[in-house]
């Protein structure tokens, strides 16, 4: 019950940090203009707290108590993704003044079907993203107050589709931040108290886990005991390092930034907020192998620990802590998520409007919904590997073809997405429904970035004819690197200027 | 009589906003902008992307590299031990190497 009571409060406190937003920014005139002077660590909080969802605040423990520690791997790529972004995606998508992915395939383009392929491949990641999100509340729900899980999924939906209506979530990046900090405050404050509270022998047990087979104390990812555990671990980190830089909600959070140079700044910083919160995850799961080993749903591990610990009160207080951070991070993920399928679905699709963004966050909840019931069993962090691996295979080869080799044309883009999300999610749902024997096929199936990644980056490059190279091409990748006043990036920043 | 101002939220400003930047762009890029494109200089652009070019590499291939003693370290480290590896050593790795690729990316556009 006070599960419940923290989670409406979190819910009530974003709700008005949200609306206080939208004022503010309504009596501003100059809003966009202002944002664009939001101090860099805002921007990196928002980012990191966006980025930090039930993966990571649940997930990750549930994992690392069902298959071991190789589970860390997971929490490496998630971080190890902004160097990429910092190197490659940042200062360059930065300077397009792109502001989504489908903006800035017609900018380097220049074809209207570039975009709603785009579009197309965005609402695919998006909805493997959000579904373990949804899973994710609903387990909670579940546990903290007992509702069945397919109440606690929709009413989720129905939570974070109208708070969007509202306006209150996305509004502005302090929201965001202050998920993070929320986040941080309820999933590492218990976790320093669990620690000390757990007494020697429990402490003793997580960090030297006697007793335990050899594989769960090995640091390698293995799938089902296919045998082949570098080669799974291996494409978990092709998928999740190369993934997180080909993320639609992330790379549009660079928008807001000042330039080029604070946008690879933020990308820096936000391995900074990374690194320090997963490291609570993992003591909630080394911790959870010790005191709740044989719970049926592990994903739900990180929220059991603190009753294990500390029965009674205390226990129950630190509990509604944990559960609320972990709502947090559903809220704030899925809005971001929602609002990115909302605008795939409308603007890059559908040619939008404000009515068909609405229609569009409805629909992307109705099917989020709609597949996370049938999804109770699979583990958060598979799901969410298979849309790091979509993004992976799909807009990593886009932007960073796009970004650093001026040979790449439209046609070689199309073909080169179509290859990539087909493979990738072709796998994907093949691993999920068909019964395929443990060994090096099952592991390419569930785990596909390691082959399709290089197979998207190579037909993108093969099937772009040199002769085919529109004459502006050379401009367009030029302007991407050039500081000054002749980049996009000024360009923009007059056009926001004078609106 | 003040002139009226249309509110609109700062979710539909961007979403004009797109718009109107792309189209921009692309206009000028198919030659039909306002600046003329001789105004850059495509030797020194040239030169300035082929070094940020270079750098990235290095950096992806540190990365690379990085990751591979990590997973070799941690299958290393004696007996239960591996988990600690993976929870202190990567994140201060990753931080330095995109610390040192950011001064890197931007004392090549000081220099350009």
């Amino acid at each position: 019950m006070l599960g419940l009571v923290s989670i409406s409060l979190v819910l009530a406190v974003s709700v008005i940090i949200g609306l206080w937003g939208v004022r503010a920014a309504r009596s501003t005139p100059d809003f966009l203009v202002a944002s664009r002077r939001i101090v860099p660590g805002w921007n990196a909080m928002a980012i990191a707290g966006e980025y930090v969802s039930a993966a990571s605040v649940l997930g990750l423990a549930g994992l690392l108590v069902k298959n071991g520690v190789g589970a860390m791997w997971y929490a490496v790529g998630f971080t190890a993704g902004y160097v990429l972004v910092a190197a490659l995606v940042a200062g360059p998508m930065r300077r397009s003044g792109a502001y989504t992915v489908p903006d800035f395939a017609e900018y380097r383009l220049g074809s209207p079907r570039i975009r709603r392929m785009c579009g197309l491949v965005v609402v695919v990641i998006m909805l493997l993203y959000l579904i373990p999100q949804f899973k994710a509340a609903g387990v909670v729900l579940e546990l903290v107050s007992g509702i069945p899980y397919w109440v606690g999924v929709v009413g989720s939906g129905l939570v974070v589709a109208s708070s969007i209506a509202v306006g209150g979530m996305r509004s502005a990046t302090y929201v965001q931040a202050f998920h993070y900090l929320l986040k941080l405050a309820f999933i590492a404050g218990p976790a320093l108290f669990l620690i000390f509270l757990a007494g020697p022998e429990r402490r003793e047990a997580a960090v030297n886990p006697i007793g335990s087979t050899a594989d769960w104390a090995r640091p390698l990812l293995d799938l089902d005991g296919s045998g082949h555990p570098v080669l799974a671990t291996i494409s978990v980190l092709v998928a999740t390092t190369l993934g997180a830089m080909g993320l639609p909600h992330v790379v549009m959070r660079f928008h807001t930034v000042a330039g080029a140079r604070a946008a690879r700044r933020v990308a820096v910083s936000v391995i900074v907020l990374l690194g320090l919160f997963y490291l609570f995850p993992v003591v909630y799961g080394l911790l959870g192998r010790v005191v709740a080993p044989r719970h049926e749903e592990t994903d739900v591990v990180t929220v059991l620990v603190p009753g294990q610990i500390v029965p009674g009160a205390v226990g129950a207080v630190l509990m509604a802590l944990v559960a609320a951070g972990a709502f947090a991070a559903f809220m704030s993920t899925s809005s971001g998520l929602l609002l990115a399928l909302a605008g795939g679905l409308s603007h890059d699709l559908f040619g939008g409007s404000l009515p068909r963004l609405r229609l569009g966050i409805v629909v992307g909840t109705g099917l989020a919904v709609a597949l996370a019931l049938p999804s109770a069993n699979v583990d958060i962090n598979v799901l969410v590997g298979w849309a790091f691996a979509v993004a992976a295979s799909t807009f990593c080869p886009l932007l960073t073809l796009g970004i650093w080799w001026r040979g790449l044309t439209a046609t070689g883009a199309t073909v080169g997405l179509l290859v990539g999300a087909g493979a990738s999610t072709g796998a994907a749902l093949s691993s999920a429904i068909a019964d395929i024997e443990p060994g090096i096929a099952s592991v390419l199936l569930a785990q596909p970035a390691l082959w399709t990644v290089p197979l998207a980056f190579l037909t993108m490059a093969g099937f772009s004819r040199p002769g085919s190279v529109p004459d502006w091409a050379d401009e367009s990748v030029l302007r991407l690197h050039m500081p000054g006043r002749y980049s996009t990036e000024a360009q923009s920043a007059r056009a926001r200027d004078s609106v | 009589m003040p002139q009226r101002i249309r509110v609109t939220s700062p979710q539909t400003r961007l979403a004009l906003l797109r718009r109107t930047d792309a189209r921009r762009s692309l206009g000028r890029l198919s030659g039909r902008g306002t600046v003329p494109s001789t105004a850059i200089d495509l030797a020194a652009a040239e030169r300035a992307m082929r070094r940020q070019r270079r750098q990235a590499v290095r950096t992806v291939v540190a990365l690379g590299i990085t990751l591979t003693v990590l997973m070799i370290g941690a299958n290393l480290a004696p007996g239960r031990w591996g988990w600690a590896v993976l929870f202190f050593a990567p994140y201060p790795f990753l931080l330095a190497l995109a610390f040192v690729h950011v001064r890197r990316a931007e004392r090549i556009e000081a220099d350009s």
